[in-house]
């Protein structure tokens, strides 16, 4: 094990690039991708059966579940109770009690309900899951999912999808100040410099999807993550200089030898 | 009074007498190991679903695990 692991719900993980499933057309894309990405944890869906057309190839049987950390969702839930229902079909149907729980009542930015997702926290950590919360940036908010006993926040960078990058990192600073579980950036990270941000202003890990599945090439773009997440983390580690308003020259200001200038005639 | 009725995946769905939960299974096509079942507040893995007999009003969802993020 390295140095520097990741320990997320009693598990140490050695990656701090989580990945979805959804977006993939083709089982062999997604399991190239999610090998290039080196990600340990790797989340489903859960959706009714359709039963006027049966017959499906298994998502679970596409991946090797004895090395990955399975993190079904409640994704399209919009209320607690919603949530909690498929929580535990989740459960039931994976034998997994890891949760990455979505309250998401906003169908145009899919914004997370903060009142929701922590009733349903409450009900879920009481109930013996591992509860990593889907969330908006507030700091406020993460500390009582805390208290509630999740394993992990999970702020988001920008909408779902929009690949529009950290759009807030004043409110994910005030998250991490004094978190005591891991945050993981979840959502709107579009390219690796996003997922290094994140990482360096001191996230844990990232979770992306669609960043990958709607690259032109996803394998190369999982890869691409994959180094941006471990160059944020080492710059993390190392500690940033502190910013300056103004220049400060990095040669000596003494002994400056006077050159004859070429633009002036002799 | 109505027929009884079971509600299946938010569809109404006849309760014959004598039905079961693995006879509605069956019924449906679905195989119950690739999925995931909950009557009411009873939640089964679909490899131990029991062959309980099921009651007008009972809400049946059938679940499965598809790609997500």
């Amino acid at each position: 094990m390295p140095a520097d692991p990741l320990t997320l719900g009693g598990r140490t993980f050695t990656s701090r690039l989580m990945t979805g499933t959804g977006k993939y057309t083709d089982f062999g894309v997604m399991r190239e991708v999610i090998a290039a990405s080196g990600a340990q944890i790797v989340t489903v869906a859960i959706r009714r059966v359709e039963l006027n057309a049966p017959g499906h190839s298994g998502l679970l049987d596409a991946l090797n579940w004895d090395a990955l950390q399975l993190l079904p969702n409640t994704a399209g839930c919009r209320t607690a109770d919603e949530a909690l229902r498929v929580a535990r079909l989740a459960r039931a149907a994976t034998g997994v009690s890891w949760i990455k729980l979505e309250v998401i009542p906003d169908a145009r930015y899919l914004l997370p309900d903060p009142v929701g997702t922590l009733r349903a926290a409450e009900a879920l950590a009481a109930d013996g899951f591992t509860v990593l919360p889907y969330v908006q940036a507030d700091a406020v908010l993460a500390r009582a999912l805390e208290a509630a006993g999740c394993a992990a926040v999970m702020p988001l960078a920008s909408p779902i999808g929009s690949g529009r990058g950290l759009r807030a990192p004043e409110l994910l600073r005030t998250v991490l100040d004094g978190a005591r579980v891991p945050v993981v950036v979840d959502a709107g990270l579009g390219v690796p410099s996003d997922a290094a941000q994140a990482l360096e202003l001191g996230a844990d890990a990232v979770l992306v999807n669609t960043a990958l599945a709607e690259a032109r090439d996803p394998v190369g773009m999982a890869r691409a993550f994959a180094l941006g997440v471990q160059a944020g983390r080492a710059a993390f580690l190392a500690g940033r200089m502190a910013p300056r308003a103004h220049a400060s020259p990095s040669s000596p200001v003494s002994g400056v030898v006077a050159l004859p200038d070429p633009e002036v005639p002799v | 009074m109505s027929a009884p009725t079971l509600s299946v995946n938010g569809e109404l769905h006849p309760l014959r007498p004598g039905l079961t939960l693995l006879t509605l299974l069956r019924d449906l096509g679905v195989d119950p190991a690739r999925v995931a079942v909950a009557v009411n507040n009873d939640f089964y893995p679909g490899a131990r679903v029991p062959d309980r007999s099921l009651e007008d009003h009972d809400v049946i969802e059938i679940v499965r695990i598809i790609g997500g993020g």
